[in-house]
């Protein structure tokens, strides 16, 4: 799969076109349309602060704790957008599949990338909370760029892997979404992570090192507050390195168990 | 014909194209392909892991294309036809790249551009003109390209009036319609052809013959149908497949005959 393969015309214009239905299409025949994009995580945003923060008492020792659960929610809801829609991509676009014949990572790419635009316009919201709830605006919230690549490369690499056993295989669906529920527990998205250093080193070390947690920490830490614990400073960077290192063997094996059995997908989807 | 005969004409028929290197656009050799039909459902993974515990294996092997082997010339016309189920539209699908041969090769000199069915990718919930530029995409145009071609696919469709409504609102008829006018905009060295000869009332089939009266002798087409008067009246040879294998090939008017006694 060289480069030049992988980006030429063809492919480059499916990709484009692809990902424009998938995004008119998305909220079809709602009254608010393209807002649901922006109201979802805010709505879900609300819930999780009113329930955590207010009643719970959560985060009440982290400055400027509404955007810090802001962030830990758009990037969730963006991390599970993806890969819902990426693992049941190509189930979906079967009727193309069988029908003509194009590289298949263009369908996964094309399902995905509605979950980018919106999580971009929700990190545009976040800058926004921030700049409302008094945070400083600095260079490094530029810093952001990276992970939202990290994290994309691990949607896609969930995606390609657990879409390609799917289209034999329906039950991994169901299955990811029931991870995905643990997982949101999995990570400090509600509770502030010093609510577990406090308790077992080993355990914040655990959920530290996944790259999820590594990305919203980071993404806070360079928005919200220095004071966000990170993956890489908590035992150091070598165990930073360790979550990239995840992050980087799920998609390379994600790609090539994807490509691998793509040659399939005609006669099974 | 008996099956040395036919083994020698095969031979013959090889020979000729290995002298004629560069003059072929698509060369099948020996292609074979099986498919595994679940026996039972198979899907989910209770079914998957029942049949496992139960010994059952869960499939059956059919053996759809068995040693298929045939060379279309360059600008040829040439006509694919069998009875339902004899493995015609496997075979298509593998020349379009869809289904990855068991056995056997298929050469490809220049670029395929395969219709297996008209209209792939429109979606209902688009306009018209959305559509058309979907579907272009999917051909290989860019935005500027079908910008270019848009006027003339509306035109030859006689839809004007319809493009920005909802494909949900056409008629069959309509859709099929706007379907073809886009597909004969595509151009490739090799176009593959199932079963897109009707569509439309009277007067739009009018067109689409004259469309492949004017492909003739210009442009490589494989053309599957079950209408004989089509594959007399636009191919230069034909096909006939049968369980699989190639029971005839050569004059269209004879493979029709055959096909045609197939039934009595």
């Amino acid at each position: 799969m060289s480069l030049p393969r992988v980006l030429n015309r063809r492919n480059r214009i499916l990709l484009r076109e692809l990902s424009k239905t998938d995004f008119k299409i998305r909220y079809q025949g709602s009254a608010l349309g393209y807002l649901w994009a922006l109201l979802k995580p805010l709505l879900m945003f609300a819930i999780l602060y009113v329930v955590f923060s207010k009643i719970l008492r959560f985060g009440s020792d982290i400055p400027h704790y509404p955007v810090y659960l802001l962030t830990g929610t758009v990037f969730w809801n963006f991390f599970t957008e993806c890969t819902f829609q990426g693992i049941h991509a190509i189930e979906n676009r079967g009727d193309l599949i069988r029908k003509v014949s194009f590289p298949k990572y263009i369908i996964v790419l094309s399902a995905t990338s509605t979950a980018m635009i919106n999580l971009l316009i929700n990190v545009a919201v976040v800058f926004i909370f921030a700049l409302i709830n008094g945070c400083t605006p600095s260079l490094s919230w530029l810093l952001v760029i990276p992970s939202i690549i990290e994290l994309y490369a691990l949607a896609l690499g969930i995606s390609l892997w657990l879409g390609a056993i799917n289209v034999k295989l329906r039950d991994i669906g169901s299955i990811w979404e029931v991870l995905t529920q643990a997982l949101f527990y999995a990570v400090p998205i509600i509770y502030p992570i010093s609510m577990v250093t406090g308790v077992s080193s080993i355990a914040a070390n655990i959920i530290l090192v996944n790259p999820i947690s590594q990305v919203i920490q980071d993404v806070r830490h360079n928005i919200v507050t220095d004071q966000t614990v990170t993956t890489w400073g908590f035992n150091g960077v070598g165990w930073g390195l360790v979550s990239i290192a995840v992050v980087v063997a799920i998609l390379i094996f994600g790609a090539l168990f994807f490509r691998k059995r793509s040659k399939k997908f005609a006669e099974e989807v | 014909m008996g099956l040395k005969d036919e083994y020698l004409q095969r031979m013959r028929r090889e020979a000729m194209a290995e002298l004629e290197q560069d003059d072929y656009a698509l060369k099948v050799t020996d292609l074979h392909k099986d498919f595994k039909l679940p026996t039972e459902k198979a899907w989910g993974l209770k079914q998957a892991i029942f049949n496992r515990l139960k010994g059952i294996k869960g499939f059956k092997t059919q053996h759809v294309l068995r040693g298929i082997d045939f060379t279309v010339q360059k600008g040829e016309f040439l006509g694919v036809v069998g009875r339902n189920g004899s493995g015609k539209s496997t075979l298509l699908k593998v020349l379009a790249g869809l289904y990855v041969p068991d056995k056997g090769s298929v050469r490809v000199n220049g670029s395929i551009v395969p219709f297996i069915e008209l209209g792939v990718g429109f979606n209902p919930e688009l306009t018209g003109r959305e559509n058309v530029y979907l579907n272009g995409a999917l051909l290989g145009f860019s935005n500027a390209e079908m910008d270019k071609m848009y006027d003339d696919i509306v035109d030859f469709a006689e839809l004007r009036e319809f493009m920005n409504q909802k494909l949900k609102n056409y008629s069959s008829g309509m859709q099929v319609r706007l379907a073809f006018s886009i597909a004969i905009r595509a151009r490739g060295d090799i176009l593959i052809l199932d079963e897109v000869l009707a569509v439309g009332d009277a007067a739009f089939q009018e067109k689409c013959n004259e469309y492949f009266k004017s492909l003739h002798g210009q442009q490589t087409v494989i053309l599957v149908t079950h209408d004989m008067g089509n594959v007399e009246r636009f191919c230069d040879r034909a096909i006939l497949i049968e369980d699989g294998k190639i029971l005839q090939n050569g004059d269209p008017k004879k493979v029709a005959k055959t096909y045609l006694n197939l039934f009595k």
